[in-house]
């Protein structure tokens, strides 16, 4: 906050920051504001002249210079600016790429291919967890959990809801266990060919991107085609309507 | 500046150059002047050394300029080596003039000779804050002018006052016809001039010439002037995009061709050319011929940062009419008689009438064809909803001055001023909220509750075959009135449903723009584009497509499967506050912070018509049911109504006192509603303020505008709310106004 010492609502400096502000606000024609905007534009302003001091006295101690002198402010500041304050791209270059972008016609639209949504890697539709692969000794009717394919974490936004995962319980009868391949990512089991039918985890209903649900049972003992389970629900129109 | 009066002259004038500068008492430094002037001839006639046998002066003031040249860029050597050759004195004289000297010196030597001498006593003359530069060096001295201009752009910063100065006195003093024309060049010009003394580091200058013309500008120019008025420094200009952006396009002034005469015979015969060099540069002047138009004429089109439009940016054809509806099926309905083949306008009653209107089967010409942009089919879905729609709409009330619509009206409590975005579906069954928190909150409107879909799992177990299916997805454990949806990391300013209510797009500060499903309430896609805050975004109104406009200013068109834009708009000179799509789908409309309005073409990406005429930045804008026109609403609490197919402004609503929010047409395109922060909703007349218009061709081709000021017979009530500022606008299907706002105490 404000140096101490002359600190406080005694001190004459803070009244005299406070009247600059004021004086500032009004001058750029703010003629409503709430009294707390005050208390953040000096706050605001108290750090900003600290970070620029400060990052001047580094590049002064760098130049082996003894003080602080305009330049070094100048660059502090420059430097500032264009961290963080950057501005938006000029004009000139806006025109060039929308020039460029606006040449290439527009795309057409694919009949019937469900929820129109971008590559998957450009999605938020991936978990965002990951399961640790117990090994287990017992067969595949125990619980396996499997480890899902995890998409690139570029998307690192935190989905909206918390995911289901429906973890590969077996009610006993095998290892058919509803795996829905709802989703992109499909637990493919790991690689262990040793279990072949191995309970597929998941998957947690955010991933629906539309009501074109397709329920497939029996999905579990492909380890090889689970690749090509992905995206599979788009060939089915039953719930196209919808 | 006496002392070069004398000197430029004649030769023989410069016997006088001695008694001059005590006369004008303007400092050593003339003196030096005249004396330098007088010496080098003085020597030269006196001594002949290994000089041009010639001798005139004109040389000798070319020799001593280049002097100074050399001096100046510190090539001693070379300085010494002609000083010792042109046998001249080894006076120094501080170049104490702007650094515009420098340059302008480099070119001097091109000159006429007789202007050297003028340079060197600009390189002497000290640049007072323009309260010393002497009127009578203004006009009086045509030659002075020729010189400042010819080598430079910028001038003597002195003088900036004085030509300024100039030009008012001439204005003022034309005819009472021409003069409103003329009074426009002053905004652009005195911004001009400011920012080029600024830009050259005249600090003082600047401040001078800014206390001394900036009362005279124009009312509505009075934000920009103030953000001016903190500018002093080059370096402050450097991170205000707007303002360079200003500095380097041209503003556009329409001006007759008798009052173009005018001025440009005055300032090139009154040789003041820094401002015809001004004008040159900065400034475009479209003529038109005509008659000059009237104050309040031009008052109405100003207004915007880049001046008014062109004639030629307004002209290309812009295909306004409807898509034509798809043919449907609808069942019979013992309540409804309807024809079985259904094709036309959605806005018609009676449905029998459709069979006779086979004249909608002919294309309009205004219309774009069907397959001009790719539109999405029609799903088996959508074709439900189009039935349901035309179901309702045949309940629809006719609305009209006579027949008001009923508002209702959605507080929303509790929001601490942090509500800052709302839409409702088109069937009026959601509203969703965007808030200052970052959160997106989705309400249902209808007693029905909000669920969500069931998870995966128990997805498995229900029975796919059935009828309901629809409704067996549904998990009715989930059901609540109102949905969160958590993810921005910014103020949400813009929401927007989409058309088949699968889908809301939120816009926020944080420069995305994310996807929801308003099945499972989850998020699908960030779209990254803009790297700044987007303040509006909105879906086509068939899907797919979607606009989104920001403090980049660009607005870019996306398409939900893409996560790259496929459209920039680029074009406007500060943010996009306010993006809307056109009816048809292939036009995008966006109102920006620098006031004007640009009308965009999906298909190429041109801005085929540039709308001028607010006089404050555009928050609202609403396109009419029939797609011919547009309504805008700005800070300046008026709305203006335009012409598309023309482009031109056809109508004026003055009554709103503060900052309107939102827009929207009836249902048929009667009554515009608009809804502003002085807590009122007004409704207007639109069928009358559209009826009697005179587009001949005078008016579209000079944009000569005559708009009647009949704001309080379009006028057709005003509702207050209690302290709740009106953010949105929406007409239910059956012409129901709906209005939304926080509750702001």
């Amino acid at each position: 906050m404000l140096p101490a010492g002359k600190s406080g609502p005694n001190g004459p400096w803070f009244w005299c920051c406070l009247q600059v502000m004021i004086q500032i606000l009004k001058d750029m024609g703010v003629t409503e504001y709430e009294p707390r905007v005050i208390n953040q534009m000096l706050e605001f302003t108290y750090r900003y002249v600290t970070t620029i001091i400060e990052d001047a006295k580094i590049y002064a101690t760098h130049a082996k210079k003894s003080s602080v002198d305009a330049d070094d402010i100048k660059l502090a500041i420059q430097c500032r600016m264009d961290q963080s304050f950057t501005s938006p791209p000029p004009r000139d270059f806006l025109l060039e790429v929308a020039r460029q972008k606006n040449q290439t016609p527009l795309p057409l639209i694919k009949p019937y291919t469900g929820p129109r949504l971008p590559p998957d890697r450009y999605c938020l539709t991936a978990p965002n967890y990951r399961l640790k692969s117990i090994q287990k000794k017992v067969s595949s009717s125990a619980g396996r959990i499997t480890v899902p394919r995890l998409s690139v974490s570029a998307v690192s936004s935190r989905p909206a809801t918390p995911t289901l995962a429906a973890f590969g319980f077996c009610p006993g009868h095998g290892s058919v266990t509803s795996a829905i391949s709802l989703t992109p990512v499909l637990s493919v089991s790991s690689a262990t060919a040793s279990t072949p039918a191995v309970s597929n985890v998941l998957i947690n209903p955010s991933l629906i991107g539309s009501k074109n649900i397709l329920i497939t049972t029996n999905m579990v003992s492909q380890n090889a085609g689970g690749d090509s389970l992905k995206r599979k629900h788009e060939e089915d129109d039953d719930y196209d309507a919808l | 500046m006496a002392a070069v009066q004398g000197g430029m002259v004649d030769a023989k004038d410069e016997a006088d150059i001695k008694t001059e500068p005590a006369s004008d008492g303007f400092g050593n430094n003339h003196a030096n002047d005249s004396r330098l002037l007088s010496e080098s001839p003085g020597s030269s006639a006196a001594a002949g050394n290994s000089k041009p046998a010639a001798g005139a002066p004109e040389d000798q003031q070319t020799l001593l300029a280049v002097l100074q040249f050399l001096r100046k860029n510190k090539l001693s050597e070379s300085a010494e080596i002609l000083r010792r050759e042109a046998g001249l004195p080894e006076e120094v004289l501080d170049p104490k003039g702007a650094d515009s000297a420098g340059s302008g010196l480099g070119g001097s030597a091109d000159v006429d000779g007789g202007d050297a001498s003028a340079l060197l006593s600009r390189v002497t003359v000290p640049a007072p804050g323009g309260a010393k530069a002497p009127t009578k060096a203004g006009e009086d001295q045509p030659d002075v002018n020729v010189v400042l201009s010819a080598y430079s752009q910028q001038g003597d910063p002195a003088l900036y006052q004085v030509y300024y100065n100039g030009l008012k006195k001439f204005i003022e003093s034309v005819l009472d016809c021409h003069r409103a024309e003329l009074s426009q060049v002053f905004y652009p010009l005195f911004v001009h001039m400011y920012l080029e003394l600024v830009y050259n580091n005249h600090e003082s200058e600047a401040k001078a010439f800014f206390e001394r013309f900036s009362g005279d500008q124009e009312c509505y120019y009075e934000d920009d002037l103030r953000i001016l008025s903190g500018l002093t420094k080059k370096e402050h200009m450097r991170g205000n995009e707007t303002l360079l952006d200003f500095r380097t396009s041209k503003f556009v002034l329409r001006i007759s061709r008798d009052s173009y005469q005018l001025l440009k015979r005055h300032l090139q015969e009154r040789q003041n050319n820094q401002i015809w060099n001004i004008i040159q540069e900065h400034l475009y002047i479209d003529i038109f011929d005509g008659m000059p138009r009237s104050k309040s004429q031009i008052d109405a089109m100003s207004g915007s940062l880049a001046g008014e439009a062109k004639r030629e940016a307004n002209k290309a054809k812009v295909y306004y009419g409807l898509l034509k509806e798809p043919e449907i099926e609808l069942p019979l309905d013992d309540e409804d008689e309807e024809a079985e083949n259904e094709e036309g306008k959605p806005k018609k009653k009676k449905p029998k009438k459709d069979s006779a209107g086979s004249k909608s089967k002919k294309q309009d010409p205004n219309a774009p064809s069907q397959t001009r942009i790719p539109l999405p089919e029609l799903k088996d879905s959508d074709k439900l909803d189009k039935i349901m729609y035309m179901k309702e709409s045949t309940k629809r009330i006719r609305l009209g001055p006579d027949n008001l619509p009923s508002i209702c009206f959605y507080t929303f409590l509790n929001a601490y001023q942090g509500l800052t975005a709302v839409d409702v579906t088109d069937d009026s069954s959601l509203i969703a909220g965007g808030f200052a928190d970052s959160t997106v909150r989705v309400w249902s409107v209808t007693p029905k509750k909000l669920r969500k879909v069931k998870t995966a799992a128990d997805l498995n177990l229900i029975d796919k075959e059935s009828d309901d299916v629809l409704e067996r997805i549904m998990d009715d454990k989930t059901a609540s009135e109102s949905k969160c949806l958590y993810g921005h990391t910014g103020p949400v300013y813009g929401i927007s449903f989409s058309p088949d209510r699968n889908y809301l797009l939120s816009s926020s500060e944080d420069g995305s723009v994310r996807l929801w499903s308003l099945l499972t309430f989850t998020c699908l896609v960030g779209y990254k584009g803009h790297n700044y805050p987007v303040w509006d975004t909105q879906f086509s109104p068939y899907g797919y497509y979607f606009v989104s406009g920001g403090h980049d200013r660009v607005a870019r068109l996306w398409a939900t499967d893409h996560h790259q834009p496929l459209r920039i708009f680029a074009g406007h000179l500060a943010d996009v506050t306010c993006s809307r799509f056109h009816p048809n789908a292939n036009y995008v409309a966006t109102g920006s912070s620098d006031r004007a309005i640009r009308l965009w073409d999906v298909l190429t990406g041109n801005c085929v018509r540039i709308l001028t005429g607010h006089k404050g930045p555009v928050h609202a804008l609403a396109f009419s049911p029939n797609g011919k026109f547009l309504a805008s609403g700005a800070t300046d609490g008026r709305v203006l109504l335009w012409d598309i197919g023309h482009g031109l402004m056809v109508g004026e609503l003055k009554g709103h006192t503060d900052t309107i929010y939102s827009l929207r047409f009836s249902r048929d395109g009667e009554i515009l509603a608009s809804g502003s922060m002085d807590n009122t909703v007004r409704l207007w007349d639109a069928t009358k303020a559209f009826d009697d218009l005179e587009t001949d061709d005078f008016t579209a081709a000079t944009g000569h505008i005559h708009l009647q000021d009949n704001s309080q017979e379009l006028l057709l009530g005003t509702y207050m709310t209690k302290s709740t500022p009106v953010i949105h606008l929406h007409f239910t299907r059956r012409n129901l106004l709906l209005a939304a706002g926080a509750y702001n105490p």
